[in-house]
């Protein structure tokens, strides 16, 4: 079924009236000022259009047989509370108008409508839902709250410069998903964007990690690394988890923060780096600071641009997007029709407190489009999933190719990328090696050191 | 013969037209028929649609037409309908539709 929000440049409308005359002069006048038009004679039939075309806007009579335009609107808002609808009608009665913005209706035309009068009205109320896809930001996050919209015109402004940018927010929110929004609407875009989780890498590879290290700097150091800040010029080294990271580390973080210059774990030369660092954590950085387990000179060096993120259930508004966004998603990965949550469930996941945020979100569709045969996912599948949502929602095969793909990123790592060794150590032949390596899409050159001396 | 009236007519609606004035014509129609059957009801749905799409087309009279109707259907006033009905026939053999570029 084709979607005509991807096609329509200005956006798609979705007409209803059950006057035939009606239907042909609104799609004559939004078609003529650039819309996509879908009609409907019917608020049911609006029902199945709107299913099948998910227009930007919906523009409904209200005096209707059947089903009249406020019982529409409540169907629609079910399904999608953002959905800007503009109502139409004959007798401009004030108890109705009353009623229809109270229903969230964006806006009241009383007909005889004038064609300029329309257009203004859905042009007006169309933008906002269409900002999500405007930018950069927009097509890398999902939102449509006032929060996020504050946050993203920050992150815009400090996407032009090069300052350094401190991300705060609980697990799950999205920080790095905003860092290398970041990256990719700055000058350094067509450079690499790097992650690194300073927590997840033990403190005396963390160095070498950052800063390289020259043949024989230490144990098993057989071969020179030049280190991440290096791998990241003229890109974007985003340090997650900076909290982790080691008083000793951080002194040395500084030295490369303060004078762009790098020096490898066991060399005496230091080299220019031109990195924008964008670093970010779950943590209190400030309590840190004031427990003596962070130096505040760092502090200070990395927050120079403060950006938070919220915590989900502060931006109950972006659940419906987020669930469709994540829906959509998982159809396109598993090419299986996209579900959609019934209307109870809808309400009930947006105003749930996910702790987990984001993360708890996409665990929380997963068992849902999983567990559920029909198109439609209850409400009772819905209050499972976040019941159940400490259960990590992996199937075994996912679970067991999750540890395949570390097991040989870490052979890799302690092979310096020599597949013939990797694959000794891993019990298999070469061929059979290269063929795991494919299968995860592994680059062992990524391991592999220079094995000169400069 | 009573005088012409002529109706200028947004060109981008000029295939529109023909179809509008047909649906009206119906309308005189189904107007007397339901007011054979004392369905006010629909009288007043017809008067209610007329008035919703007449200006927007360019014909503000029919506007007019559908507004009076719908309230003599509030009143089941029937010879006021009829009246409005035969008003709206003669509207309708009067009018040259202007299509101006």
């Amino acid at each position: 079924m084709e979607t005509m929000a991807e096609n329509a440049e200005k956006g798609s409308v979705l007409i209803v009236d059950d006057d035939q005359d009606m239907l042909n002069l609104l799609r004559k006048w939004l078609e003529g000022a650039g819309f996509k038009v879908a009609a409907a004679a019917s608020g049911s039939e609006a029902l199945t259009q709107y299913a099948s075309t998910h227009p930007d806007i919906v523009v409904t009579d209200l005096y209707m047989e059947e089903m009249d335009g406020l019982t529409l609107v409540t169907h629609l808002h079910a399904g999608n509370p953002l959905l800007p609808i503009i109502m139409l009608s004959g007798h401009a009665q004030i108890p109705d108008a009353v009623k229809a913005t109270h229903l969230g209706t964006s806006a009241f035309l009383t007909k005889p409508v004038a064609r300029e009068d329309l257009i203004v009205e859905v042009e007006r109320h169309i933008r906002p839902q269409r900002r999500d896809s405007a930018t950069i930001f927009g097509t890398a996050m999902v939102y449509c709250s006032d929060i996020m919209i504050n946050l993203v015109e920050q992150a815009e402004l400090v996407a032009q410069g090069d300052v350094t940018v401190f991300i705060s927010g609980e697990t799950g929110t999205g920080k790095e998903v905003l860092a290398r929004a970041i990256h990719a609407a700055s000058a350094r875009r067509d450079h690499p964007f790097i992650g690194v989780n300073c927590g997840a890498i033990p403190e005396q590879l963390l160095e070498s990690e950052l800063f390289g290290h020259e043949r024989g700097a230490f144990t098993g150091a057989n071969n020179k690394h030049e280190g991440l800040f290096v791998a990241a010029d003229r890109g974007t080294l985003f340090l997650d988890e900076i909290g982790d990271m080691p008083l000793d580390l951080q002194v040395k973080l500084l030295r490369v923060l303060q004078d762009f210059e790098v020096r490898p774990v066991g060399s005496t030369r230091s080299h220019a780096v031109n990195v924008r660092i964008i670093s970010a954590t779950h943590n209190n950085l400030e309590d840190l600071v004031k427990n003596g387990e962070f130096r505040e000179d760092l502090y200070y060096r990395l927050n120079v641009v403060p950006l938070h993120m919220p915590r989900l259930a502060e931006r109950p508004d972006d659940v419906p997007l987020l669930l469709d966004h994540f829906l959509a998603l998982h159809a396109k990965k598993t090419g299986q029709d996209k579900k959609r949550f019934a209307p109870d469930a809808l309400a009930y996941l947006a105003g749930a407190s996910w702790p987990g945020n984001i993360r708890q979100l996409v665990n929380a569709i997963e068992l849902c489009v999983t567990l559920t045969k029909s198109d439609i996912i209850p409400l009772s599948m819905a209050q499972r999933a976040l019941r159940e949502e400490p259960v990590r929602v992996k199937t075994l095969k996912d679970a067991k190719a999750e540890f395949e793909r570390n097991y040989l990123v870490g052979v890799l790592r302690v092979t310096e990328g020599n597949v013939a060794n990797a694959a000794r150590i891993a019990g298999r032949n070469r061929t059979e090696f290269y063929k795991l390596l494919n299968l995860y899409d592994i680059d062992p050159a990524h391991y592999r050191v220079s094995t000169s001396g400069d | 013969m009573a005088a012409r009236i002529p109706i200028q007519i947004d060109p981008d609606l000029a295939d529109l037209i023909p179809g509008f004035l047909d649906n009206r014509r119906n309308d005189v129609a189904r107007l007397r028929a339901l007011l054979g059957q004392d369905d006010f009801i629909e009288i007043r749905r017809i008067g209610h649609s007329m008035k919703g799409a007449g200006g927007g087309y360019g014909f503000d009279a029919i506007t007019e037409f559908g507004a009076e109707i719908e309230k003599a259907a509030l009143r089941a006033d029937a010879a006021a309908i009829e009246q409005l009905a035969a008003a709206l026939q003669d509207y309708l053999l009067r009018i040259d539709v202007i299509i101006d570029a």
